[in-house]
């Protein structure tokens, strides 16, 4: 849609709907040169942090996971983890791996979702997935069968696949039997299967030329992929744990935003997500996975965000190879939970969420109740850095129509997979010319 | 969950953003009246928050599938829409999610995975901003949307008891 403006030509697209969420773009061109690009948030945490004064200490796991719609679980395990660390609990064993099983699921539903409904009709040059469905029936089918997997584990551990309702503080209501998880084991291979398919189709995708210019940050934990727990890393030499992320972390308030820019002290942009996760743990990968990144020319210094979409695939693998992993050694735990006693404390925990590092902070009295809640998820983090790719692509394309422009800063912008509000809703671009 | 010879209720939605809860609201309300083991109503009642593979994996296969989601269309707060799936491509704007229902129909479709009929009951909502609260409007409208749904799902029972018109 077009309409003039007063001094100046402004373009609205509302067609900025493969982002999970709302927000809205604003290119601000002058005198053929780019002044501005704002990336707006209309972030739903700010709520939810109000929300969570005052409530008992258990239910920040089923209050958080209704943050979002794709990535509830990410909801649930920091929260958790930021609650025990508070309560001086660790939860570990059999509970830590099922945790980590569920988180497993997660990610293979929301990358599974993000590769092929909203980020691979990008490079096979359709403007959506179900245009692409039409001529790429079996490749969207397969997509949805795999994300059916993942969906599947999510209820079998969590009770069900929308905020699961089966995490509590300390662990679990029910554990699964160690026969319930067998049985799912046929799924997960023939998924292990299905990924490894979907890493050689999008390894062949075409990919412009890009190399992002922001530090990549990630949590890193000895002998393990990063998911449900680790130190932040980074490829600048940052290397914290949960607690000093409070006073790492500068929140900056924008006013366009009900957001809040999250960036590290004294850094630059700084990206997390699967590019940095793979930059700063490939080692770390299952064997299958490993070698299906290896076998797609992947390496830990790529730096293409075009190729996100290549390391969403080998990471989907990883989820399913470690899942099976997780289950072959299940011995079900003495209890399904372990007693998580309140006290007059602040703790902080993180995860991994399919999109980046998702930390909370917890402040509690001595009968539990939630004095101050902190939640500053990925995509807050990782705002400047994608403003930064959006300002790349304009700067070298401002000659172009305000389409070509509106549908490369799209681009920029879901090769990040932002989970804007969880919420679905409306992404906006515009365009403004003086 | 879902079958041949299944009908499916899937209300739409997000409780914790106002009125987009009105599918959750109207699914909630049905449970106790439709649902397995409720006597004529072999009847699935499922929450789905409007991603379009859920929803495509949740009707898949069905004879009937009601699906209740709020919209915005400009019409009062709790005007009730009903919409066939062949008019739903027709209308991208009538869902209030813009990777939902509209794209899970057109998805379907190009993958041969629509449920034999669809049904789209609309429920027009007003406010969707943070909070737990339907408006008293869309609140007003939950029971007129549950019956809505019942008689769409009586209708088509009835049909399938006086069986297909021979050929």
């Amino acid at each position: 849609m077009t309409h003039k403006g007063t001094g100046g030509r402004s373009v609205r697209v509302e067609a900025l709907t493969r982002v999970e969420g709302e927000a809205a773009l604003h290119l601000d061109i002058a005198d053929g040169r780019l002044r501005d690009a704002q990336l707006q948030i209309y972030e739903p945490p700010r709520f939810f942090e109000a929300f969570l004064r005052g409530r008992r200490y258990t239910e920040p796991p089923d209050i958080t996971a209704r943050i979002c719609g794709i990535c509830p679980v990410a909801y649930q395990m920091s929260a958790c983890a930021a609650i025990e660390a508070a309560c001086g609990v660790t939860v570990e064993g059999p509970l830590a791996d099922l945790r980590r099983l569920l988180y497993c699921g997660e990610w293979i539903e929301s990358h599974t979702l993000h590769v092929h409904l909203l980020h691979a009709p990008d490079f096979l040059g359709y403007d959506s997935a179900i245009a692409m469905a039409a001529d790429h029936r079996a490749e969207v089918q397969r997509g949805l069968d795999l994300k059916k997997a993942g969906n599947d584990l999510l209820e079998l551990i969590g009770g069900r696949a929308i905020h699961p309702i089966n995490v509590r503080v300390g662990g679990f209501y029910r554990v699964p039997t160690r026969r319930e998880l067998q049985e799912f084991a046929p799924r997960l291979e023939r998924a292990r299967d299905l990924a490894l398919e979907v890493v050689r189709w999008v390894a062949g995708f075409d990919v412009p030329d890009l190399e992002g210019g922001w530090e990549l940050a990630s949590l890193r934990q000895p002998g393990e992929y990063p998911i449900t727990r680790g130190r932040l890393v980074s490829t600048g030499g940052l290397d914290i744990g949960p607690d000093e992320f409070t006073d790492t972390l500068v929140e900056e308030h924008v006013e366009r935003s009900t957001a809040l820019h999250g960036t590290l002290r004294g850094r630059g942009p700084h990206l997390t997500g699967a590019l940095a996760r793979f930059a700063l743990n490939a080692g770390e990968l299952a064997p299958g996975a490993r070698a299906a990144a290896a076998e797609a020319g992947l390496d830990p210094s790529t730096r293409n965000p075009f190729r996100t979409i290549v390391v969403r695939a080998v990471e989907t693998l990883h989820a399913c190879e470690e899942a099976l992993a997780i289950i072959e050694r299940y011995a079900e735990p003495d209890a399904p939970a372990v007693p998580v006693e309140p006290r007059a404390a602040a703790g902080t925990g993180w995860t991994e969420a399919p999109r980046g590092v998702l930390w909370h902070r917890y402040e509690l009295d001595g009968e539990g109740t939630i004095v101050d809640a902190r939640i500053v998820p990925p995509t807050s983090q990782n705002q400047r850095a994608i403003e930064q790719d959006v300002v790349g692509f304009v700067t070298d394309h401002i000659d172009g129509s305000d389409e070509v422009l509106a549908h490369g800063a799209e681009r920029a912008i879901r090769n990040h997979d932002p989970c804007i509000s969880c919420a679905t809703h409306f992404l906006d671009v515009r365009v403004a010319r003086s | 969950m879902t079958g041949r010879g299944r009908i499916v209720v899937v209300g739409v939605g997000n409780s914790w953003r106002g009125d987009d809860g009105a599918g959750p609201a109207v699914a909630a309300a049905l449970r106790g009246r439709l649902g397995p083991g409720v006597p004529g109503a072999p009847v699935a009642v499922v929450d789905l928050d409007g991603e379009a593979a859920r929803l495509v994996d949740a009707w898949d296969g069905a004879d009937l599938a009601v699906v209740v989601d709020a919209v915005r269309t400009g019409a009062p707060p709790g005007t009730l829409h009903r919409l066939d799936a062949c008019d739903v491509h027709a209308s991208a704007t009538a869902s209030s999610h813009a990777l939902g229902v509209q794209h899970a129909v057109a998805l379907a479709r190009a993958l041969g995975r629509l449920p034999r009929r669809l049904v789209l009951v609309g429920v027009e909502g007003a406010d969707f901003g943070h909070g737990t609260q339907l408006s008293d409007p869309v609140a007003a409208a939950v029971e007129p949307a549950s019956r809505l749904v019942v008689g769409v799902v009586a209708e088509a029972a009835a049909a399938a008891i006086a069986g297909p018109a021979p050929p």
